[in-house]
């Protein structure tokens, strides 16, 4: 076990190493240097500006500071035209909460409402029940994270007025939790529908094993048997599903942030990409990378944890 | 039991008393042929089809992608409008079709706020049968002022002028941009949809038809690939390459390969080994002949259903890429930047936004039930997975 984790860790490292790489030459290729757009400096101090920040010295000593700067220092670069002059490290770091606590608390919801309805379709299966779910299931999976924020918005908050418009990140506790009620209903929609549809399937095929027969046989009420039996057979796979959705709900909280004006990561990528700070882009891409590269290596070690199957085809 | 006896009771004498010289066997001198079934004998494609009509939903499904894919072929010059036509003097306007328009709907009713009520009867402000109301009458300063119900097209003068979604803030024709929209994100989809299935065919087939080391590297650079994330790859690759259709379709591409690239190798995988591949291989069928005639068919089940539902989700990144800043440049629409500058405006004018939303929620809803639907009349034995 030990060393297939290791391995997944080195995995997620390498990487982690390439993303940056990507993401330092897509920025150094880029036409012009960060300063050719400044009118108001003189060529005298944009070049002074370029020697603070290594631009003037070959692409491959750009690119050791530039390495150096994010494994050593967290100095990811600076920001140009968004904050000028900060570390986007900095900017990034007082961000994470504000996505962390949105998305966060997306899935959190959307696990037992997903879990509730799955069950609901299974105990259900092929009656009027199954068949709503079903058909709720099939349009919150097509439908886009941002096409529900717009009817939301428009509904809920422009026309009915029940929740602010935009994200209130000035008020007390209770106006933010106000406000962020429809970002967060955006963006469990979809999760919702993938838990649910999950754990029908699971269910399903759960419900028609020989041990369920058993326990119907030993005197329980079928209720008695999903819970105590089925329930816990389908409950294992499911980390396998919840883990990976986090990263889709991460990418849905790009673009909700942006139409909530949430001061999120986010809204930071939108933001700095239409106000071409790319140091800043690349530096929120990192984050979005790192969540990913994470998610990826904690689904890997738990499947590795559930059936261990798979860490003996890893080890051969 | 009793019947039985009776039968054997009731055979007549003279046939159970026949000379042992008259027997003689019915088809010695005959050839024997199998019975031919009476039935049509019925392919592979043939029997998914039969599956495929009984699921209802992906039928329905399949009939309403027809039905976008022809309004987005002819939509655009339906209307004597152009995509980049820009009329300064219509800007928003809201949308109004011809006979509908007498039912109550789509009839370019407008409401605009806070209007002094005295000016209603003035023709030079309010031309004349363009008001179809008032409503919230306030009182600021000693002047009424009242929210009037127009027909927006009489109000501008432009009575006989019909813009069926409206118009956007430029005074462009909704409907011309919105099929124009559909029709290259449509295109942007099916490109990069259809040379991931071909990269990954090949790739898939060469890694798992050879194996071994070669299998194991090509692997390992699938999932390196597959770990950077998708937004990551996306916004990188436009971020370099601009924002054009190319360089849109190619950001789709750099990941979207791997999964049909993995599926494709688990098929050789699994028949590799089988008698008939080696038969093929003693009689000295050459490597390319095994890999496309005799092995890669076994596959085209799962290839066309990954096809269909990888479509949906290149749409779906198309329109997030916009969402984020990075869709094409205007004039060109698509159903992402649509979706993203009617949004600025939702609250104002909330059918910039309705439109394009309700053709990609439609379009993806579509694809993914018959997708669906595929995937379980290609494939029996998947169905209810997922």
């Amino acid at each position: 076990m030990t060393k297939y984790v290791i391995k997944r860790v080195g995995m997620m490292f390498l990487t982690l190493f390439i993303i940056i790489t990507i993401g330092f030459f897509v920025l150094r290729l880029m036409p012009g240097s960060p300063y050719s757009d400044e009118v108001n400096l003189t060529p005298e101090a944009i070049a002074a500006l370029e020697a603070k920040q290594h631009l003037d010295k070959p692409l491959i000593v750009q690119y050791a500071y530039f390495m150096k700067g994010v494994f050593l220092e967290n100095n990811w670069g600076v920001s140009i035209t968004m904050r000028p002059g900060m570390n986007c490290f900095d900017i990034i770091k007082e961000r994470i909460p504000t996505t962390l606590a949105l998305n966060v608390l997306a899935l959190l919801i959307s696990i037992p409402l997903g879990i509730i309805a799955g069950t609901v379709a299974a105990v259900f299966k092929t009656k009027m029940p199954d068949y709503v779910i079903s058909l709720l299931v099939v349009i919150c999976i097509s439908v886009p994270s941002f096409v529900f924020a717009s009817l939301l918005q428009y509904f809920l908050a422009g026309i009915n007025g029940w929740f602010p418009l935009i994200y209130n990140s000035t008020g007390n506790v209770q106006e933010r939790l106000t406000s962020m009620v429809l970002p967060i209903l955006a963006l469990s929609f979809s999760p919702i529908a993938t838990v649910c549809r999950y754990l029908r399937g699971e269910l399903i095929e759960t419900m028609s094993s020989e041990y369920m027969l058993l326990a119907r046989t030993k005197g329980l009420k079928n209720y008695q048997a999903i819970v105590r039996h089925a329930f816990r057979n389908s409950m294992v796979p499911l980390a396998n599903v919840i883990i990976p959705m986090f990263t889709r709900i991460m990418g849905g909280s790009m673009v909700v942030e942006g139409l909530f004006s949430v001061p999120g990561i986010g809204g930071i990528m939108v933001d700095s990409i239409t106000a071409r700070d790319y140091t800043l882009t690349i530096a929120a891409l990192m984050f979005y990378s790192f969540i990913s590269v994470a998610t990826i290596l904690l689904v890997d070690i738990s499947y590795g944890i559930i059936d261990p199957r798979i860490r003996l085809e890893a080890k051969n | 039991m009793a019947d039985l006896k009776k039968k054997v009771i009731d055979i007549p004498e003279d046939i159970l008393n026949i000379p042992a010289e008259k027997f003689e066997f019915a088809q010695i001198h005959n050839t024997i042929y199998d019975a031919v079934p009476e039935t049509e004998s019925r392919g592979f494609f043939k029997d998914a089809l039969v599956r495929l009509k009984k699921n209802k939903a992906s039928i329905a499904a399949f009939w309403i992608l027809c039905a976008i894919i022809v309004l987005a072929i002819i939509g655009p010059s339906l209307t004597p409008y152009t995509f980049s036509q820009q009329f300064p003097e219509y800007v928003n306007m809201p949308p109004r079709v011809p006979y509908l328009e007498d039912m109550g709907i789509f009839n370019g009713k407008q409401v605009l706020t806070n209007r002094r009520l005295d000016s209603l009867e003035d023709t030079s402000k309010f031309p004349e049968g363009s008001v179809l109301g008032y409503s919230n009458p306030h009182e600021v300063r000693g002047v009424t002022l009242v929210d009037v119900e127009v027909n927006y097209y009489k109000y501008v003068g432009a009575d006989d002028t019909y813009f069926w979604f409206g118009t956007d803030g430029m005074g462009r024709d909704v409907w011309t941009r919105l099929w124009r929209g559909a029709r290259v994100s449509l295109v942007i989809a099916l490109a990069a949809v259809l040379s991931d299935v071909a990269i990954g065919i090949v790739y898939g087939s060469v890694a798992g038809y050879y194996g071994g080391k070669l299998d194991m590297i090509m692997m390992r650079i699938c999932e390196i690939i597959n770990a950077f994330p998708n937004v990551v790859v996306c916004t990188l690759c436009i971020l370099l390459f601009g924002s054009g259709i190319p360089a849109m379709i190619l950001a789709l591409m750099i990941r979207g390969w791997v999964p049909t690239a993995r599926m494709v190798r688990a098929q050789f995988l699994r028949f590799r080994g089988r008698e008939y591949v080696m038969a093929a291989q003693t009689m000295g069928v050459p490597d390319y002949a095994l890999i496309f005639r005799h092995i890669l068919p076994n596959s085209i089940g799962p290839i066309i259903t990954r096809t269909m539902i990888a479509i949906p989700n290149a749409i779906f990144t198309e329109s997030f890429l916009a969402f984020i800043g990075l869709g094409l440049a205007p004039p060109e629409p698509s159903i992402g930047t649509l979706l993203s500058s009617g949004q600025k405006v939702l609250m104002q004018y909330p059918h910039l936004t309705l439109f394009p939303a309700l053709t990609i929620s439609v379009l993806m809803i579509a694809f993914n039930l018959f997708g669906n639907g595929l995937r379980d009349a290609l494939d029996p034995t998947q169905r209810g997975h997922e």
